[in-house]
């Protein structure tokens, strides 16, 4: 049986990134939004994206980035940051959940899933 | 969808909701079917209670509390309870709200 409405809101999308097909799911959870940002259609690293509490400045707000799961180097963090600190801020900064297999984690790549991700707004 | 790319098969992610009611409650499941793997949350949504207050009686006993509850929110009525069994396993105060649900479905017009 499938609801009308089901309680748990989610959007996605493929698109072609530098040649390379990519999935995006987005899924609104009460306490976390939860970004699946996948070239292998696997599930691949999982990192919680959290907004610091305690930001002494308003203007510039941090976040910390915690590999749950998976290869836990520098990259990683750099990728998470990238892609899941606006959907955090525009989710009324709430925790992102960010599942991550890339194949090329390029600038230039990642600035074009960002915008993917965009498309893909379910908070 | 499926396609090939660099030889090995890429499926869509599939994305799938279903709901049941299990013990009067409305369960939710959500599914999200990756790549040789799956992503599932279960939980509930929050249905709204009814406010309900103890007039008399032991406080650390809550099956009075409960019932009243759950039928106000079926009758949509306001629903005095006085509940006088004892404290036994969940399963029998289960039957005996039963009997009542049956009982006001056969007769509504005695409530």
């Amino acid at each position: 049986m499938s609801s009308a409405q089901p309680v748990i809101k989610s959007k996605q999308t493929v698109k072609e990134v530098n040649g390379i097909s990519t999935q995006v799911v987005c899924t609104e959870f009460s306490n976390y939004i939860f970004v699946v940002l996948t070239q292998y259609g696997k599930m691949g690293t999982l990192i919680s994206v959290t907004p610091d509490s305690r930001s002494n400045d308003i203007s510039t707000p941090s976040f910390s980035t915690k590999v749950l799961l998976g290869k836990d180097e520098p990259l990683t963090h750099v990728c998470a940051k990238n892609l899941a600190t606006f959907v955090s801020q525009e989710a009324g900064n709430r925790p992102v959940l960010l599942g991550l297999a890339l194949k090329d984690s390029s600038i230039d790549s990642i600035k074009q899933m960002k915008e993917i991700v965009k498309s893909c707004q379910v908070w | 969808m499926s396609e090939t790319q660099n030889g090995e098969v890429f499926e869509a992610i599939k994305v799938h909701n279903f709901s049941e009611k299990i013990l009067e409650q409305s369960i939710h499941f959500h599914v999200m079917k990756l790549s040789g793997g799956f992503f599932l949350w279960v939980g509930s949504s929050p249905d709204s209670m009814p406010l309900s207050t103890l007039v008399m009686g032991d406080p650390s006993n809550t099956a009075a509390n409960s019932l009243a509850q759950r039928l106000a929110k079926k009758t949509k009525k306001q629903v005095y309870v006085s509940y006088s069994l004892p404290m036994t396993d969940n399963n029998f105060s289960l039957l005996v709200e039963k009997r009542i649900k049956k009982e006001l479905e056969l007769l509504p017009e005695h409530f």
